[in-house]
């Protein structure tokens, strides 16, 4: 067992490694990196925080969603043509203060 | 790939000891655990102290004279993190470039995949310490982004921009929650293989969830509920409609399952998901996605390797062990590389039948360091980083070696950590501190030697006092090696020549003169040699010896100074008169004169154009005007002057080049090196920078180490400069005061140097340069205690032994001596079973001049929380040997031993504990109880000071004990009452202590003498506090650098720490005018050098753990404030102009600091 398994190694690029001398002494160590440009600051809509809403508030705003999906699901499900007879079922107007 | 998300956490196959943690240096291990029975209030009754005690004690406290202050420190790194504990691979530079990318706890370092192996691109400090690395490729994008996210939960996101050759930030945020229970096993973050949200598990019980919109960008975190408590792993499963968690998790009867959650974005919630699979291997520990076509997970376990998928379960069993990291081989998922505790690496297949999983196989691959992350590079090439030992490039050879293994180990990449303790010695009796590590653990353990700038090693060496120049010169001008070496005293001139028998031996050079001093001597064309002095320039013929022509100064002119090269002589005469010759074949002609205002001190004429023989400018240094001028060649026209301000005049000056840049380098009479880029075309000098190297007068040479030139500065405080990555370094070479410096390259000393110091000519080699040396001795064990013994010249350490080759897994505890040159084990005392070395001591008693080592041991008992019993044992090195000369039982673990007025001072479990020295009737010796202190929770870590002991505990912070003679007790005088938990304490003065924290952070207390009540004279006042994210196991008194009493620097006390993730530092206490100076430049570096991912500098160093999270105070970051020497000049005037003193009085001041370390 083994040399069927313990071979053709993957290759991205056949050259690299190709020329590896083994503890080069030119072997630079890394510049260190200091940014002083501007970009180090994200864009203003990616800094990003937690929803501020806890688990239990979201979920009784979610349940409280739940409960009236049901009547607004009921004209959505109607044909659209319907609904543009119908453009303001007085059920679904109620039940969405905000529109 | 990685595993590593947690660099503390360490599980072993058996019970968990307290004793067992290989990274912490008193062994403790689950903290919390052992801590929560001890929550009982510790109130305790505050002696009122007599103002009369209090004066005795002050007059005991011998050394730190006076009143000296150390509440000022500055941190700084002398080592960086060598610990690896995270890597990935990607395009992250390009498109089409393939990266290593590697975390090494508080940096991450870039390299690049080429022909010549890897190369390092950006070594990249990040303000946190990295608890996730991942790279991944948004929707979109050409290139990989880097995610990273920190201890202290923020996070994030990394592009690489290559046109800029920047880092940039494309997206960070702050994760934490305000309320929750970090979780145990460390913190999660995993990328969707879809790119649709990043997940993350920080606190128990909670899954964070970022989500990605569709163009990659990234929106508001939220929280999901996660039932299980006990997470182990969680991946994300490739290949599902929606983005899928795979949960590996314990429940409360200690049974592991794995269980999948769908993520549903739209309700913020989970959904039960496809399957589940229970009861699994009691170890299983880690997980790994598979990606398309067989999608799934493997779950590997310490007994066997599952393979499960909504279809599909096998099962494998597998040799007992413990996989710390894996790294997936082939794209499709099919072949992994798993690393073990114990540095096996092997190769996990899943076999497989079109698209579907058949079973699994295992196949033993070879050895490696132990893994805490494997990355499959390219062509068979593997990246191998390690916690407990050295990383490695490896190589995966397609047929096995003579011992069966695939593995080749290519390049070893020296790693510190865990530093679990360390000496301070001077093994070269230069006067100059050598730092011994114990490093690495269980196989990998081993003893470093870090030893700060470059060593010169002495081939050859004769008295001869008197020396004022020295010179190499060739018999023929195309040989290979030098011949002579011309030795100049004040009255003569001695010539000395390697004889056939490779010895130095004086001869004659017939041309030369010798009744007189020598000022200047070079090889020039034509086998001919120069020889100047005062009255006259002789051309010699290298080959006859004989004269050839002579230049003859004017009467009543007498040389000053002269130079030359292979081709051109300048020199000065009395009056200000420069002169130019050149050198023909049997002739000197004079070229060119010109009278200057005002007498020369130094001259150069080193060619530093294209033409290796022939310069074209000329640098000059003035007396009175203190200038330096430079001069166009062969006209001897002026083209610049540069004032250098101050009464010192230049004492020599230095046309060189460093990695292609021309550079003039002018040194002072009082130690000061000035240098300046210089224009060779217009001779224009900029960027003028100054340095302090020393106090004398400096003398500047060239010479060449591995194909490189490099510049000597010979002086009190001798320093080779040199270049790395276009900047200039100062490294200080380990001896005391040269004089004079030649390159003196012979058959016999090839690459060699001709040095003169305090009455003496050496010829010796010069080491790699580079600031720090590090030598690495393995031991194949693993070193937890360490100490030296000047007398007998050894180390004495406590070390422990891992056996896992039989069916049970087994330590064995020693103490070993070890010869302080060779470092070979010379004798070896065997610990009971059971018996931990705990802590090391070499000292000696009062009444008995001989040198003790004393260790302190703990019975670890399998059913014990807490050891009940211990030992100290007091040996003597006889002939090499340690003989057990006492012993002594203790009720516990003995975690600390001190010399203290010439007893013994024990920390024993919960008390402090005196012993001494006694002779029986007999002649023999033995430890008798004198007295003790309770009130401790352990008491981990104790430093003395005359009279005073400052104890550090588990968890009760830091107090003060004074020992009183006339009654014979220890009393408490005063603690503090923060609940930290330590890791190591220090004293740095009668009234500052100094400790480090569990959570990473440094503090220091200060003694309140004068306080008006008892009770706020028993109160620890907490007067500086700085997160160090590092966590330290020991503070030892000492230096890296030569410290020389009338430097500048020599007056700084330092301490240095050594810590898990291999940084040794440096914390020093500077007077309070130059802390100020330097505050107000780190309050202005922050400004311009950024945090990269966008994190703040001031919230990484502020105080934090889990009660309290203050800004830092009283300690200075020099690693930030050091970085002012690698800025720009624009950014450096920016800064400078801001706190209204000059760039070059900035770069000085912080040159100097940089000489702390």
């Amino acid at each position: 067992m083994g040399s069927w398994i313990v071979g053709d190694w993957p290759s991205f690029d056949p050259h690299n490694f190709s020329q590896l001398r083994p503890n080069d002494p030119s072997k630079k160590t890394p510049i260190t990196y200091h940014p002083t440009h501007e970009r180090t600051l994200p864009p203003p809509d990616q800094v990003i925080s937690s929803e501020a809403k806890n688990i239990l508030l979201r979920q009784f705003y979610q349940r409280g969603d739940e409960k009236l999906r049901p009547k607004r699901a009921a004209p959505e499900n109607l044909a659209p043509e319907q609904e543009s007879k119908h453009p303001r079922a007085s059920v679904a107007s109620s039940s969405e203060p905000h529109k | 790939m990685s595993t590593g998300r947690n660099g503390r956490s360490i599980s072993v196959l058996t019970v968990l000891f307290v004793l067992k943690n290989p990274i912490r240096g008193d062994g403790i291990l689950n903290l919390k655990a052992c801590g929560d029975e001890y929550q009982a209030p510790w109130c305790r009754h505050l002696q009122a102290v007599s103002y009369r005690n209090r004066r005795t004690e002050k007059e005991r406290v011998l050394g730190f004279g006076g009143r000296k202050m150390s509440t000022y420190n500055y941190v700084v790194t002398a080592h960086k993190p060598t610990n690896v504990t995270h890597s990935c691979v990607g395009n992250f530079t390009g498109p089409q470039e393939l990266n290593l990318i590697i975390a090494k706890c508080t940096r991450i370092e870039i390299h690049l995949l080429t022909p010549q192996g890897l190369q390092p691109m950006l070594d990249v400090p990040i303000y946190g310490r990295i608890a996730t690395l991942e790279l991944f490729r948004s929707h979109g994008e050409t290139q990989d982004l880097l995610f990273i996210a920190t201890e202290r939960y923020k996070f994030c996101v990394l592009q690489w921009d290559a046109d800029a050759h920047e880092v940039i930030t494309r997206a960070m945020g702050d994760v934490s929650d305000r309320i929750g229970r970090p979780t145990d096993n460390g913190q999660i973050g995993i990328i969707d293989p879809d790119c649709r949200l990043i997940g993350l598990h920080l606190y128990d019980g909670l899954f964070k969830v970022i989500p990605f919109d569709n163009k990659g960008q990234l929106k508001e975190a939220f929280n999901i509920r996660l039932e299980e408590l006990q997470v182990l792993d969680i991946k994300f499963l490739y290949g599902c409609p929606k983005p899928t968690i795979v949960v590996l998790y314990q429940d409360n009867k200690d049974a592991r399952h794995v269980k999948t959650y769908e993520v549903s974005l739209k309700d913020k919630d989970f959904v039960e998901g496809p399957w589940a699979q229970n009861n699994l291997d009691n170890g299983a520990d880690l997980l790994i996605p598979v990606p398309p076509p067989f999608c799934g997970v493997l779950i590997i376990g310490e007994e066997t390797i599952v393979y499960c998928s909504a279809s599909a379960f096998k099962a494998i069993p597998i040799r007992p062990s413990i996989t710390r990291a894996y790294g997936r081989v082939d794209a499709d998922g099919s072949r992994y590389l798993l690393g073990d505790l114990s540095g096996l690496l092997h190769l996990l297949v899943i076999v497989h039948e079109k698209e579907k999983v058949t079973g699994l196989k295992i196949e033993l691959l070879g050895e490696t360091s132990i893994a805490s992350t494997i990355s499959y590079l390219d062509n068979a090439f593997v990246y191998i980083g390690s916690s407990f030992g050295d990383s490695q490039l490896i190589k995966l050879n397609l047929q096995p070696d003579a011992k069966g293994s695939y593995v080749e180990v290519l390049e070893r990449y020296v790693n510190l950590g865990p530093i679990v303790d360390f000496c301070v010695v001077d093994l070269e009796r230069q006067g100059q501190g050598q730092v011994v590590t114990c490093s690495g653990a269980y196989k990998d353990g081993s003893l470093c030697i870090v030893r700060n700038g470059i060593g010169i090693n002495e081939q050859a060496s004769v008295e001869l006092q008197g020396i004022k120049g020295m010179w190499s010169l060739k018999s023929a001008t195309d040989d290979l090696y030098d011949t002579f070496l011309v030795v100049s005293f004040i009255s003569e001139t001695r010539i000395l020549a390697m004889n056939l028998e490779d010895e130095l031996e004086e001869t004659e050079i017939e041309g030369f003169c010798s009744q007189v001093q020598t000022l200047f001597c070079h090889d020039a064309v034509h086998n001919q040699l120069v020889q100047v002095t005062s009255s006259s320039v002789r051309l010699v013929s290298s080959v006859s010896r004989e004269l050839r022509n002579e230049w003859h100064a004017p009467a009543g002119y007498s040389i000053n100074v002269a130079t030359a090269n292979t081709t051109q002589v300048l020199l000065a005469t009395r009056g200000g008169n420069l002169v130019y010759l050149e050198i023909g074949d049997g002739i000197l002609v004079e070229k060119k004169h010109a009278e200057l205002k005002y007498d020369i001190s130094c001259l150069d004429i080193n060619p530093i154009g294209e033409n290796l023989t022939y310069s074209n400018l000329a640098a000059v240094g003035m007396w009175t005007d203190i200038s330096v001028k430079i001069f166009s060649l062969p006209d001897l026209k002026p083209m610049t002057e540069e004032h250098l301000g101050g009464e010192i005049i230049p004492r020599s000056v230095l046309l060189c080049s460093f990695e292609g840049i021309p550079y003039l380098l002018c040194a002072l009479g009082d130690g000061h090196l000035l240098n300046f880029l210089l224009n060779t075309t217009t001779g224009e000098l900029t960027d003028r920078k100054k340095v302090s190297l020393g106090t004398q007068p400096i003398t500047l040479r060239t010479f060449s180490s591995k194909n490189t030139t490099h510049v000597f500065a010979a002086s009190d405080r001798p320093t080779v400069i040199y270049s790395s990555n276009k900047k200039l370094l100062y490294s200080n070479v380990n001896l005391k005061e040269v004089s004079h410096m030649c390159p003196f390259n012979s058959a016999a000393f090839p690459d060699s140097l001709a040095i003169a110091k305090e009455g003496e000519l050496t010829i010796g080699t010069i080491d790699d340069i580079q600031k720090l040396h590090i030598r690495s001795i393995p031991l194949g064990e693993h070193a937890r205690r360490i100490c030296h013994q000047e007398k007998s010249r050894t180390f004495a350490i406590c070390s422990l032994k891992y056996n896992q080759s039989s069916t049970e897994d087994s330590e064995m505890h020693f103490i070993r001596l070890l010869d302080d040159q060779t470092f070979d084990f010379i004798s070896t005392y065997a610990l009971d079973q059971f018996e931990y070395g705990c802590s090391i001591l070499n000292c000696s008693f009062s009444d008995d001049s001989n040198a003790y080592y004393c260790v302190g041991t703990a019975y670890v008992m399998p059913e014990e929380n807490e050891p009940t019993k211990g030992r100290i044992l007091v040996f003597i090195v006889e002939d090499g040997k340690l003989q057990l000369v006492a012993e002594k039982e203790t009720k516990g673990a003995v975690y600390s031993l001190n010399a203290f007025n010439g007893k013994l001072l024990a920390a024993i479990n919960q008390k402090i504990q005196l012993y001494k020295w006694m002779l029986r009737d007999d002649g023999t010796r033995e430890l008798q109880s004198e007295c003790g202190h309770h009130g401790h929770i352990l008491a981990l870590y104790v430093q003395t000071h005359g009279d005073f002991i400052v104890v550090g505990d588990l968890m009760k912070s830091i107090s003060l004990l004074i020992y009183k003679h006339e009654e014979g007790a220890i009393e408490e005088r005063a603690r503090d009452y923060n609940a930290n938990w330590m890791s190591a304490v220090e004293i740095l003065d009668d009234d500052i202590y100094l400790g480090a924290e569990n959570n990473f952070n440094l503090f220091t207390v200060r003694k309140n003498s004068e306080g008006a009540t008892d009770e706020e004279r028993g109160r620890l006042e907490v007067v500086g506090e700085y997160h160090l994210g590092e966590f330290v196991n020991r503070f030892r008194n000492g230096s890296l650098v030569m410290r020389l009493p009338d430097s500048d620097v020599g007056q700084i006390p330092t301490i240095i720490f050594g810590t898990v993730n291999g940084v040794i530092g440096v914390i020093a206490s500077l007077p309070q005018d130059q802390y100020i100076f330097m505050e107000k430049l780190q309050t202005n570096l922050r400004k311009v050098i950024k945090g990269v991912g966008g994190l703040s500098h001031e919230q990484w160093r502020s105080f934090y753990n889990e009660k309290k999270n203050a800004e830092s105070r009283n300690f200075l970051d020099g690693d930030l404030i050091e970085s002012f020497l690698d800025l720009g000049r624009s950014r450096m005037e920016e800064i400078s102009k801001s706190m209204n003193v000059s760039v070059e009085e900035v770069m000085k001041r912080v040159e100097e600091l940089t000489r702390l370390h």
